[in-house]
């Protein structure tokens, strides 16, 4: 019994010490947010956080701007899971279930398009944008995240209608039903756990998003909080806990549904990004 | 959920064939790929186009409509310039790490979660923090942590006598990459930790205990069944891993700006900085030309190794 005590008590020992180096940064937020400036800037740092200020988290909303910034980002981020997902499910239907000239092309564009990176493609988009009247506006961001994290969510739907059997489809055709019916009516409640691992890539896709947010919008009222958080580094007038209570609102939305939706994120971006 | 299961009669299925049931004309699947297909056709397509055209022109961020065509310039100038190559260097040094760092801590934290024990859930869930926390949030963090004044990284540091002199890390062209690795990679594990996992699981366990019965030792068994299983996984991860680390902007832009004197300076933060900070569209496209192509490759080649093992195996 004794040798496999100590294999699990250093088990248990490595757990511990990976959980804490997973958390800490998180967790040293927190405490920032909640320091008063003499803990912050005295000799021994405070570890733990002070909860008398917690009034750091409603002043940095009240103060206005972070709240602009949020309603922006949820804005961009709504829009793009409602559009990447609209685009998404009829084309890994498409992918899925027809065999069709050009399908090779499509799937080899869509793993291609994973290896642009967005800061390559600004400069174009800039121009394209501008020629169509859409910088400095949400929707434009919409449109553009949008086309960015389409091909992984198309991917995914793609995997996840694959999995469902052909006869449930030809059972409603005999019932006469179109190609569009059989797609809204049989697959897509079938699908709905994968279309949820969509929307939480999707969201945070655009919730996250930074370079074409700090391009393309100029009006400090349209930032969204990426952009308007990363103002504040290196910047010196806002204090440091006013910066991280709002740093860890931003954050906190994603931590909690990336957490909820684990499993099917995780199994998704796997299959998508590689299979095809 | 309203399926017509009474209706899935055995035969069914070749009986509609038979009778050439409606499935759509031969444009259904073009009608529902068109929406998608103009979508990615804009915003990827006609840009990476006009990108690669970019790519053979001198071309000013301030008058971006007057292109003058200078053929393979701007990639035998930027060949030959001493701070590309360095660039270059600096990039391979940052894939290579964040790959063998992400995945090696990935592997192990793997390893450690595999066994069941109490609250294995919880730890599995809260592993994934870093993974799920916006790049945004963590370049903030980060370079808090590492202030050189009241950063509780140098604080640590300092307390156990290894502080960096000035402890302004992230100015130092030694430790700033370092830094930003250490930053990176904590972002990453816990990503290919939980797919590592999922690939753990599916290792059976019969054989795994076969071959202890049989007298092997734990790392003969790791080699000859576990990694066997997951050989596939790693390779997979090893792959998404580059062309992630090759995409990587806020990051690092965020916390160095790609200095001090170019030490973070990857190909993507030094395209940014010339289109943006020397205006040059033209040498910022054949940069990001680079990267593109260095991604293509090593995916092209990963697919070709793979296959010739297959066939080797077979």
């Amino acid at each position: 019994m004794r040798p496999l005590r100590i294999g699990l008590t250093l088990r248990i020992l490595g757990v511990l010490v990976v959980l804490g180096v997973a958390v800490f940064p998180l967790y040293w937020m927190i405490v920032t947010a909640l320091s008063s400036n003499s803990d912050l800037f005295a000799a021994k740092a405070r570890l733990v956080p002070d909860f008398s200020h917690f009034g750091v988290f409603i002043d940095a909303l009240a103060e206005g701007k972070a709240l602009g910034w949020l309603r922006n980002s949820l804005v961009i981020a709504a829009g793009t899971t409602a559009l990447s997902i609209a685009l998404g499910i009829p084309l890994g239907y498409a992918l899925s279930r027809f065999s069709f000239w050009g399908k090779a092309v499509v799937t080899v564009l869509l793993l291609f398009t994973q290896m642009l990176p967005e800061a390559l493609m600004v400069v174009p988009l800039f121009s394209l944008f501008r020629r169509f009247g859409l910088l400095d506006s949400l929707g434009g961001l919409i449109l553009v995240n949008s086309a960015f994290v389409l091909p992984i969510v198309a991917l995914i739907l793609k995997g996840a209608i694959d999995g469902i059997p052909r006869a449930l489809e030809e059972s409603a055709r005999v019932d006469g039903a179109r190609p569009l019916t059989v797609l809204t009516r049989i697959n897509v409640p079938l699908i709905a756990p994968s279309i949820a691992a969509t929307a939480v890539i999707a969201f945070f896709h655009a919730w996250n998003e930074y370079v074409f947010a700090v391009t393309f919008i100029f009006t400090p009222g349209k930032q969204p909080a990426s952009v308007g958080i990363a103002n504040f580094i290196g910047e010196l007038g806002t204090p440091i806990q006013t910066v991280m209570a709002v740093a860890f609102m931003f954050t906190l939305p994603a931590v909690v549904f990336y957490l909820f939706a684990q499993r099917h994120v995780v199994a998704g971006m796997t299959a998508g990004a590689v299979k095809g | 959920m309203t399926v017509p299961k009474q209706q899935r009669t055995s035969g069914s299925r070749t009986e509609t064939r038979r009778r050439g049931s409606p499935r759509g004309s031969k444009w259904t699947p073009y009608l529902f790929l068109a929406p998608a297909a103009i979508f990615i056709l804009v915003f990827q397509v006609v840009p990476l186009v006009q990108e690669i055209f970019l790519s053979f022109t001198r071309t000013s961020l301030l008058n971006p409509t007057h292109s003058t065509w200078v053929g393979l310039d701007n990639f035998t100038r930027i060949f030959g310039d001493e701070d590309f190559r360095r660039t270059l260097l600096t990039t391979f040094i940052y894939v290579i790490v964040c790959v063998v760092g992400a995945v090696g801590s990935g592997l192990a934290v793997a390893l450690l979660l595999n066994k069941g024990f109490r609250g294995r859930g919880w730890a599995r869930a809260l592993v994934t923090i870093p993974w799920a926390a916006p790049g945004i949030a963590v370049a903030l963090i980060a370079t808090w942590m590492l202030n050189p004044d009241y950063g509780i990284v140098n604080r640590f540091l300092d307390a156990v006598g290894l502080g960096v002199p000035g402890g302004a890390i992230l100015d130092s062209p030694t430790y700033a990459l370092p830094a930003i690795l250490v930053t990176t990679i904590w972002q990453l594990f816990p990503f290919t930790s939980v797919v590592l996992l999922s690939a753990l699981q599916s290792v059976p366990p019969d054989l795994t205990e076969a071959a202890t019965v049989d007298g092997a030792g734990r790392w003969w068994t790791f080699r000859a069944v576990t990694w066997q299983v997951i050989k596939p996984t790693i390779g997979l991860l090893a792959i998404l891993m580059t062309i992630w680390s090759l995409r990587r902007f806020e990051l690092i832009w965020l916390m160095t700006k790609g200095g001090p004197v170019g030490a973070t300076e990857t190909l993507v933060i030094d395209l940014y900085s010339q289109a943006f900070d020397s205006k040059q569209l033209g040498s910022a496209a054949a940069i990001g030309m680079v990267g593109v192509i260095v991604s293509l490759i090593v995916v092209a080649g990963s697919r070709f190794v793979a296959r010739a093992a297959e066939r080797e195996a077979r």
